[in-house]
């Protein structure tokens, strides 16, 4: 075993790391922040997916198409989100968490039939432009250029949202509402808007999420289940909430999974869930959670 | 004088009858319908299918047509690879056109769309591209006839290929990635036990098992490539293919490992002459290059390109094989009534550019080989053919009778 293939693994492993942070950070924010667990959100995931493929596919003869189409589906998941949470999310609040993930699970279904209607059920396909087509060879080993893409981005929005909860007022705001909805309310701020942002945030970043996965393979139906499972993972083991917490999970899973499949190839799926229970039982409230959360 | 003009007119009739009859010119012309899909993914395969039938049409009316005394008349049309649209025009070119046959098509999921059309109005349909196993396997039409490797030939083949390609090459070991569920199972499993039968040398030292539904290859692509095999053998469901082929073709992956089984026809290796990757192992349908002893071929491609000005692809030679295959069912018939020509073809030996072949009378399955290689140059051509080619025979590869009976009584 040489050094050269053991850092092509951890590359592999990074960028599926950077992936799952992607769709899971969302995650971890709205639960986060306004306490729902959104089981819908790697559906979303999946429209963000088919809507760059729109956007792509009328803009197919420019080079710069899907470098446009990737930031525009992320803002028209972003309004999808603002509407999800003004009509039906803000209904749940105050009630149990099987109400909210009845509701949520409900979306799952009704998103997908809506996508069946809307692009039907072929799969669809992104044809890269040639600047990520081929290898980049780092140390001699050949990595999938559009992966720098992805691990740029993924590095963009975990530096943007720290930045975000710490350094602006909004931001502030924000954390503020988690810990006394009624003291930021009493401060004259509207809570029901800033939960509508943070909602249209975390599907902001689900549908860029689905935007930069779009050209990584072919765009199917029931991708989002298969991802959904992981992103729960990595959300459990990082902590809830917690942001840095769900950074870190995210590139434990990527290379567990990236190492596994090296050296023990039939455990690779296995082995991420054998983790996640080893986390939650030493502790229960994930890496980077609170106890009082958990 | 009354009966006086009735014998001359009858005479006359008679006459003009014998006259028109012996210049062929009162027998019926034999409507001949194409359904492939010319604009859209498919037209690249698709231009070469339609140049190759009009060039068999060509050929056959400059001797007066079928049985020399019905010239053929072509309908054309589009089915943009999908198949509400192939059937919508199978029925118009079955109702409005009169056509006795329907030459296509591009996709299987035409192909099997347009099947139960053709059969209610009794019409041929020799799809000729497209090769789902399933158009003939289940829910079998007697008025379907294949000319094409179906897709169980064809993977059957890759294994047969592989094996001899590894005495050849001198290949000793080999990796899978298979995916995680029931077809990847089998297949795979199918694979490495039917390897180990035909070359007990070669040795699996890896398996790989995405699951179904993986979106992300990477860690699996680098670490194949780390353990440096001399080929891998895949069996990706067709949703996760696509993914695992484009992220491994992003590494550079089928550059540096042969992975059999890929379809390179003569259409990419023309098209992509230049940047194609020399030493790949590809597998094809029906390769010019493979059969110029047969003086069919021979003066195939030398028609086809003193006409286009370019080499047929697989496509061109399967589409010019449907034609001659329905003038032999016609001149076996001795008429180009649907029914006779349909019976005439069951079970028949036919004279192709691929060379003497027969339909099986279980599924109207040609007996047509495919084709394993290696991409190479070759000073006669200016583009790579293939070197080492493996031709793997119709009847060694197509599936045992017993489990398309066992499939059809499901």
């Amino acid at each position: 075993m040489d050094a050269s293939l053991v850092f092509a693994q951890f590359l592999s492993g990074l960028s599926r790391g950077m992936m799952l942070f992607l769709i899971a950070s969302g995650l971890s924010l709205i639960f986060g922040v306004m306490n729902i667990l959104n089981f819908a959100h790697a559906t979303l995931w999946l429209v963000g997916a088919y809507v760059c493929y729109t956007f792509w596919f009328l803009m197919q003869d420019y080079a710069f198409g899907l470098w446009l189409s990737i930031p525009l589906a992320a803002l028209v998941l972003a309004a999808i989100g603002w509407v999800i949470e003004v009509v039906l999310i803000r209904r749940v609040y105050k009630r149990e968490l099987p109400e909210q993930l009845l509701l949520t699970y409900a979306l799952v279904l009704i998103l997908g039939d809506l996508i069946k209607i809307v692009w039907g059920v072929e799969d669809k396909l992104i044809e890269r432009p040639p600047l990520v087509e081929g290898p980049v060879f780092i140390f001699g080993m050949p990595f999938d250029s559009y992966f720098i893409f992805v691990i740029l981005v993924g590095l963009a929005v975990a530096v943007g949202l720290w930045w975000f909860l710490q350094k602006t007022r909004y931001g502030h705001i924000v954390r503020a509402a988690v810990f006394s909805r009624e003291m930021v309310s009493a401060l004259g701020i509207p809570i029901p808007r800033i939960y509508s942002g943070v909602f249209a945030l975390g599907i902001f970043i689900a549908g860029l999420a689905g935007a930069v996965q779009a050209p990584v393979g072919s765009i199917t139906l029931g991708m989002d289940m298969a991802v959904v499972i992981q992103a729960f993972c990595v959300v459990v083991i990082g902590g809830f909430g917690s942001l840095l917490g769900t950074f870190v999970a995210a590139l434990i899973v990527g290379e567990v999974y990236a190492f596994s499949i090296l050296f023990w190839p039939q455990g690779a799926l296995v082995l991420i869930f054998v983790v996640t229970a080893f986390i939650l039982i030493i502790r229960p409230w994930g890496l980077f959670g609170t106890p009082t959360r958990a | 004088m009354k009966s006086k003009t009735t014998i001359i007119v009858c005479a006359l009739m008679l006459l003009g009858g014998f006259t028109l009859a012996g210049t062929g010119l009162a027998a019926e012309p034999y409507n001949l319908g194409v359904n492939l899909a010319i604009t859209g993914t498919g037209a690249l395969y698709c231009k070469d299918g339609v140049d190759a039938i009009e060039l068999a049409v060509a050929e056959i009316n400059a001797q007066g047509g079928f049985l020399g005394k019905h010239p053929i008349e072509l309908f054309i049309r589009d089915s943009h690879t999908k198949p509400d649209v192939a059937v919508r025009e199978a029925k118009d070119l079955i109702l409005r056109d009169k056509v006795r046959a329907i030459l296509g098509t591009y996709s299987s999921a035409c192909a099997v769309a347009i099947k139960p059309v053709a059969q209610e109005y009794k019409v041929l349909h020799i799809p000729a591209i497209s090769n789902s196993e399933n158009i003939t396997m289940v829910n079998f039409s007697p008025y379907t006839y294949q000319v094409v490797p179906n897709s169980y030939m064809q993977a059957k083949a890759v294994v047969l290929g592989v094996a001899e390609l590894a005495k050849k090459k001198g290949w000793k070991n080999y990796i899978t990635i298979a995916s995680d569920y029931e077809w990847g199972r089998s297949t795979q499993n199918n694979t490495v036990a039917l390897l180990k039968q035909l070359a007990p040398d070669l040795k699996l030292t890896k398996e790989f098992w995405p699951a179904l539904g993986e979106t992300q290859y990477t860690s699996y692509i680098t670490a194949i490539m780390g353990q440096k095999p001399d080929f891998v053998i895949g069996s990706v469901a067709a949703k996760d293919n696509v993914a695992w082929m484009k992220q491994a073709t992003a590494y550079g992956f089928f550059e540096k490992i042969p992975y059999p089984g890929s379809l390179i026809s003569v259409t990419e290796l023309i098209v992509q002459a230049k940047s194609m990757t020399r030493g790949m192992v590809g597998l094809s349908r029906a390769p010019f290059f493979a059969h110029l002893d047969v003086p069919m071929m021979a003066n195939f491609v030398k028609s086809f390109k003193a006409k286009y000005d370019r080499y047929p692809s697989d496509w061109a030679v399967m589409e010019y094989d449907a034609v001659y295959v329905l003038k032999q069912g016609v001149e076996k018939a001795g008429s180009i009534d649907t029914d006779k020509v349909k019976d005439a073809l069951k079970g028949a030996t036919v004279d192709t550019t691929r060379g003497r072949l027969y339909f099986r009378t279980i599924d109207n399955q040609l007996s047509c080989s495919s084709y394993i290689g290696v991409v190479a140059d070759d000073p006669k051509y200016p583009f790579p053919i293939y070197h080492d080619l493996v031709e793997v025979k119709g009847p060694d590869s197509w599936r045992p009778e017993e489990e398309i009976v066992a499939a059809r009584a499901k």
